[in-house]
């Protein structure tokens, strides 16, 4: 026997159990045998009250009752068994006399499932308890497939309904009632119906049902409503026409869904499919699908429209030094900046803007985040390049304002590069392209300011890239090199230090460090560099050491964010100990302005730096501006006076003034002082007259390869064979003292030297 | 009345008794028999108890069964008799059916007899 957890429809136990209810024996005894022989298993009763005591524990799949019976008869045995739990729709048999129809009808209002006639021709009654079970299975499968599809009409929020002609609205079913907030019998009215869709949505809905019956055509769409309690749903409706067998449209039936949820859903998606997760703003795609839309609107109108490329100037250094975080939030308030400077739009558009109007593309308009730093401001519409300028100007003024992340105001600029179509391209490929390069030419103009794409930058911004690369592979592939420049006592005709200034020899050609040092700084490479030249200045030194017995400084210049490295000093002590030189072999330069700049951050890192003997000079002096107050207190060792002050010297009397005021600073300071940029042998007379002895410059050597500058010193200075040494010796003036203890203190304040 | 076996009981309603139990596997026939004789014994009884009392629902109780038992094993006069019998009492609570009743009982004594004498002789199911 193969056994069935539920059989189906069509397929009966295999031996349906029957209660056989019969007073009389002989019937009983007959009706028993020959239902056993057309396979049921049968359990007899003689009377109700027993049957009623053998359903208290045992569910038969039919009942055969005889309908009189004395005692409990067959109708008043039914209605009992009825309200048994369990029993409601159990099939019940109710056997009559063939000439009894007050008992049919009593039988059938006592709840039996139909009657029978008895008779002695007991295939019959077998074919007929056969086909009670059948029709009962079927009926339990249909109501179990109808609670099924009550339950998932519920979970997919949908309902039915129907509608005839003439009717004043559609009869729901219940799930159908739930999707618009009704309870069962409830009869919402067209016009209740119509009232929870919003005004200006209505108008729109009734034409669309009106022209819908006017073809009898299926009617599908999504409404919003507002529910009796106030809850705003979208419901999705879909209803089929109806007609009569003349053709006729005599009403509609179909479904409604409450379709909220996949609606949210499915915008939600398309947000994050079209904006930045960030900062909102439109992403890329959203962009570039926005620009493709105005390009064709341009074409069309022939109007034309503005790229404006934005970049963010130095953004990798804050992200590098204030972390990630800081970064992120920085990019939220910049866009927030950039949003105010057009009229941004946040509608996604996907669809045609057809039905929207002839300046529909205005909607176009928004600031949309490219990725990184990059953002893009798309003009939908402009008269003129001016037109697209002065949104440019709005933006690098917006960012003029301190951006507070955490406790720490950062000042970010940009660079904008401007395209515009059809002028500088027709595609949004080109358009993108060119204002990459325009946003390139004002990063190497010195940042923060806009320009126009021009052909001729063309080029200028590939080459960039591929120098971009080919600096982060120089180390590696030892291509840098340090060439160095004496520092030079006049006064004793000797070498008292040396500059080293790196070289990329690139492709067997030196790059000029004007053209690498820039661009080494904007993407941060200036670090590994300068780390590179650290120890490199450390090895020179040790050969030099070796060579001819070099116990002074070479000097190295770093960028002021170096000195904001906590490890410097560790990096440094590792260097000049690889390399077996004491810790003043290396001096370490950095720019006045640089070393202002960032004050606070570099002072720590100077003084541990002078703990261990590493000197610092402060290279370009007079060219920032000062804090005096500072000075006093910082410890360093040299003021390096600018070229620009040696250039002019002996030409206008203002630069020997700046220069002399250096020197007395210095000396009251008790710094030493320098001059870098010497060039002709007056420019050494006065300032050896002034008091500055220390020099660098031309008129002794250029920067060169440290076998050169070995060369140099053996050909040149210990032979005393160059012109300005003879000079140099001839006049008398005092050194400038290096007593920084007995320093007096100078007033305090801020005081411009340049 | 004569009461020889093929008038009293029916041989188309014996023989599809038999047809129930085609080998006497289960001895059906006998059995059938057996409780008709104990039940019309005992309806017998009521039946005089009720006439002697005038109880014409306690006489109709008792055709309404011996009717069907009777159709049964194919007694079909009985059968034939209490329907009429029943019948007349439900049209008429109070009808006269004393001269059917009379035919009943006779009727039944006849096949009781039929009965007794089918189970005492072995083979006659068969």
């Amino acid at each position: 026997m193969i056994m069935r957890a539920e059989p189906s429809a069509d397929d009966l136990p295999d031996r349906p159990k029957v209660l056989l209810v019969d007073d009389d024996e002989v019937n009983l005894l007959l009706t028993s045998v020959a239902l056993q022989d057309q396979g049921f298993a049968v359990t007899e009763a003689s009377g109700g009250e027993a049957a009623i005591r053998i359903l208290a524990d045992w569910l038969p799949d039919i009942v055969v009752l005889d309908a009189v019976m004395p005692g409990l008869d067959g109708f008043e045995t039914c209605r009992e068994l009825r309200v048994l739990p369990g029993f409601e729709s159990l099939p019940v048999l109710m056997l009559t006399g063939l000439d009894d129809d007050a008992s049919i009808t009593r039988a059938y209002e006592a709840g039996a499932t139909d009657f029978f006639v008895k008779s002695t021709q007991w295939r019959l009654l077998a074919g007929r308890l056969r086909y009670l079970l059948r029709a009962s299975r079927t009926r339990v499968e249909l109501e179990r497939s109808k609670s099924r599809l009550a339950r998932a009409q519920d979970l997919a929020r949908m309902g039915s309904f129907d509608w005839r002609r003439g009717q004043d609205g559609p009869v729901f079913s219940i799930e159908g009632l739930r999707v618009f907030g009704f309870g069962p019998g409830d009869q919402p009215a067209f016009r209740g119906l119509l009232r929870m869709v919003p005004e200006e949505e209505r108008k729109a809905f009734l034409e669309l049902t009106h022209s819908a019956m006017d073809r009898s055509t299926v009617l599908a769409t999504d409404i919003h409503a507002r529910l009796v309690d106030g809850r705003q749903r979208i419901v999705h409706i879909e209803a089929e026409p109806e007609f009569n067998e003349h053709g006729n449209l005599i009403g509609y039936t179909g479904i409604v869904q409450d379709v909220t949820d996949r609606r949210l859903a499915e915008d939600r998606i398309r947000h994050l499919a079209n904006f930045d997760t960030l900062t909102g703003l439109p992403n890329r795609r959203q962009l570039i699908w926005r620009a493709e839309r105005a390009l064709e609107h341009g074409r069309r109108l022939g109007h034309e429209v503005a790229l404006l490329l934005i970049d963010l100037d130095r953004f990798k250094i804050i992200n590098d030094t204030l972390g990630h975080g800081a970064g992120d939030e920085l990019l939220m308030e910049v866009s927030r900046r950039l949003r105010s400077c057009v009229r941004h739009s946040d509608q996604v558009l996907e669809s045609s803007l057809e039905s929207v109007g002839v300046r529909s593309h205005r909607t176009l308009e928004a600031v949309g985040r490219l990725g990184g730093d990059e953002f893009v401001a798309l003009l939908p519409e402009v008269t003129d390049d001016d037109d697209a300028e002065r949104v440019a100007t709005r933006i690098l003024e917006v960012m003029r304002k301190p951006i507070m992340i955490g406790l720490q105001e950062c000042f970010v600029t940009a660079s904008v590069g401007i395209a515009i179509f059809p002028r500088d391209g027709t595609t949004v490929a080109d358009l993108l392209r060119n204002s990459d390069i325009a946003m390139y030419s004002v990063k190497s103009a010195g940042r923060n300011s806009s320009s126009l794409y021009r052909p001729n930058l063309a080029g200028k911004g590939r080459e960039k890239l591929e120098l971009e690369s080919a600096l982060h592979k120089a180390i590696e592939r030892n291509e840098l090199v340090l060439h160095y420049q004496p520092k030079i006592d006049v006064r004793g005709a000797k070498m008292v230090g040396a500059e080293a200034l790196m070289r990329w020899r690139r492709h067997g050609v030196l790059v000029p460090p004007g053209d690498f040092i820039p661009l080494a700084e904007e993407t941060g490479l200036i670090i590994p560099l300068s780390e590179w030249a650290i120890r490199e200045a450390a090895r020179q030194a040790r050969i030099w050491q070796d060579n001819f017995g070099f116990a002074d400084s070479i000097a190295v210049n770093l960028p002021s964010r170096l000195f904001e490295r906590t490890d410097l000093v560790e990096y440094i002590h590792n260097a000049v100990t690889t390399y077996g030189v004491p810790h003043h072999a290396i001096e370490l330069e950095i720019t006045e302005t640089g070393l202002m700049k960032d004050l606070q951050n570099v002072i720590p890192s100077l003084h541990r730096l002078n703990e261990i003997g590493v000197e610092i000079s402060i290279d370009d002096f007079g060219t920032g501006y000062s804090s005096l107050a500072y000075l006093t207190t910082l410890p360093i060792s040299e003021l390096k006076i600018d070229r620009s002050f040696v250039r002019d010297l002996g030409m206008t009397p203002q630069s020997s003034a700046v220069v002399t005021a250096i020197i007395a600073l210095a000396r009251s300071l008790g710094l030493r002082v320098i001059a870098e940029g010497v060039e002709n042998l007056r420019q050494m007379e006065v300032l050896h007259r002034l008091g500055c002895g220390i020099m660098q410059g031309f008129l002794f050597s250029k920067a060169q390869p440290p076998e050169d500058i070995e060369l140099w010193l053996q050909q040149t200075v210990l032979p005393k064979k160059a012109p300005w040494i003879g000079q140099a010796l001839s006049s008398d003036v005092a050194e400038p003292s290096r007593a920084r203890e007995s320093r007096p203190k100078p007033p305090i304040g801020k005081l411009p030297l340049a | 009345m004569s009461a020889s076996i093929p008038t009293v009981l029916d041989a188309d309603a014996l023989a599809r008794l038999r047809d129930l139990d085609p080998n006497d596997k289960t001895h059906l026939v006998e059995r059938v028999l057996k409780a008709f004789e104990s039940s019309s014994g005992r309806l017998a009884v009521q039946f005089k108890d009720s006439r002697a009392r005038g109880d014409l629902q306690g006489i109709r109780h008792v055709v309404h069964t011996l009717k069907s038992s009777s159709a049964s094993i194919g007694a079909l006069a009985l059968a034939r008799i209490c329907a009429e019998i029943e019948t007349s009492i439900r049209a008429e609570p109070s009808a006269d059916v004393a001269g059917a009743l009379d035919a009943m009982d006779h009727e039944l004594t006849a096949v009781l007899q039929a009965v007794t004498r089918m189970l005492s002789s072995p083979g006659t199911s068969t």
